[in-house]
């Protein structure tokens, strides 16, 4: 168990990474980056969804008819989803207006779908559960190295805090970093480091 | 059983049951949160838009306490606008609109003189406009364009114009990328300016 457990944990979080192995998920990495509280928020939404998820459909692996099975996952996601949703806007509402329709979107996360069909469906549920968590954490962690890079060069400010120099008058901020292309630059640049430093990581292990 | 043709069909009503049954029951129990939540989002947009009353590091229970204290319930003279009075004279009205926007309902609070002409602010308290285009309505950029707009006489109380395009009186710019966004708001703050307008004066009479 624990060797299968460190074995997903690395393939989640840095072999097999959502983000800039398997490209998925890219609608969410893109919208929600550009304030590193709300990137917060959407991860941990998506924790949630993910791993909860993951080991719904492996619970129900054994009665679930194979043809409609895609169908029933989606049934799954939407329901985690809306109860984030609900919680949000009970107890949180201004993160609930400022995430916006982006907490209902994560229905189409194709992280969550994708990691229901590859694993949860042919595995037991405690590991179908680990392998959602560790992706999904995958899936953190570049996100917030994203938001953090755009909300301190395009607004001069970490979690909302000044951050010094950045919000001096010497920095001229970088607008285009909170805006839609800078989530394109940023993401781009994310993903050609961390795959070259994987791939220079393989090559040498061979 | 599971062989059964019928038996995916059967599935997939038991397990949509299931989980409908769970988010109904969940959704209830917050419910008066919601509500609550919402009614303050209303009480604090009215607040904003009549003048001195708002204090954005006042806590909520202080918001509601000058909402009920200091803002008059509409009444049959306001036609259907908050009332601020002051020295048993009106100072500002507020009122409240709603309307389709692209996605979903857009609810506001638009504030106005008590000389029936000047718009004192709006507040855009509840939208699900797309994020960064459509939504920036809701942003102090768009609105404080509003502080102090003369509303004109015509069909349309206050005009949208295309960013590019210069200002006249009574007119603001839309939103650049949202056009959807803005044709329906500049419709739906029209419509409720002008009934309110119409009835105002009837009712003043």
């Amino acid at each position: 168990m624990k060797t299968q457990m460190t074995q997903l944990a690395r393939e989640g979080l840095w072999t097999n990474n959502p983000i800039f192995i398997q490209v998925l998920g890219i609608c969410s990495t893109l919208a929600v980056t550009n304030l590193v509280l709300n990137t917060t928020v959407m991860c941990v939404a998506l924790v949630f969804t993910l791993s909860l998820s993951s080991a719904t459909v492996s619970i129900l692996r054994n009665f679930t008819p194979h043809n409609i099975r895609m169908m029933v996952e989606t049934l799954i996601i939407a329901f985690y989803v809306i109860i984030v949703d609900v919680i949000l806007k009970a107890y949180w509402p201004q993160m609930s207006d400022s995430l916006g329709p982006y907490v209902g979107l994560i229905i189409t996360n194709c992280i969550v779908m994708g990691r229901c069909e590859a694993y949860g469906i042919t595995n037991p549920p405690g590991v179908a559960f680990l392998d959602g968590l560790f992706n999904a954490l995958g899936y953190t962690f570049i996100l917030l190295i994203v938001a953090t890079f755009r909300e301190i060069l395009g607004m001069g400010t970490f979690l909302g805090f000044p951050v010094p120099y950045f919000s001096s008058g010497y920095w001229d901020k970088w607008i285009m970093m909170v805006m839609p292309p800078g989530a394109f630059f940023m993401l781009a640049i994310v993903t050609w480091v961390f795959r070259s430093v994987a791939i220079s990581k393989q090559e040498k292990e061979k | 059983m599971k062989n059964k043709r019928w038996f995916p069909v059967f599935y997939m009503f038991v397990a949509t049951a299931f989980f409908s049954a769970v988010i109904i029951g969940f959704a209830q129990m917050t419910e008066e949160r919601v509500r609550a939540n919402q009614a303050q989002a209303f009480e604090a947009a009215v607040l904003k838009v009549l003048p001195g009353l708002y204090d954005p590091n006042a806590g909520s229970v202080e918001l509601h306490r000058r909402f009920v204290e200091q803002v008059q319930q509409p009444g049959d003279d306001s036609a259907g606008a908050y009332i601020l009075k002051e020295g048993g004279q009106i100072t500002a009205y507020a009122l409240p609109f709603t309307g389709q926007g692209f996605w979903a309902p857009v609810d506001g609070v638009v504030g106005i003189k008590a000389d029936k002409k000047t718009v004192t602010n709006i507040v855009i308290y509840q939208q699900r406009e797309t994020p960064g285009l459509g939504a920036e309505v809701a942003q102090r950029k768009f609105c404080d364009q509003f502080i102090d707009l003369t509303m004109t006489t015509g069909d349309k109380p206050i005009v949208f114009r295309r960013p590019s395009e210069p200002l006249g009186p009574g007119q603001v710019h839309a939103v650049t990328g949202a056009t959807q966004t803005s044709i329906r708001l500049e419709k739906i703050i029209a419509n409720a300016l002008k009934k309110w307008r119409e009835q105002i004066s009837a009712a003043q009479k």
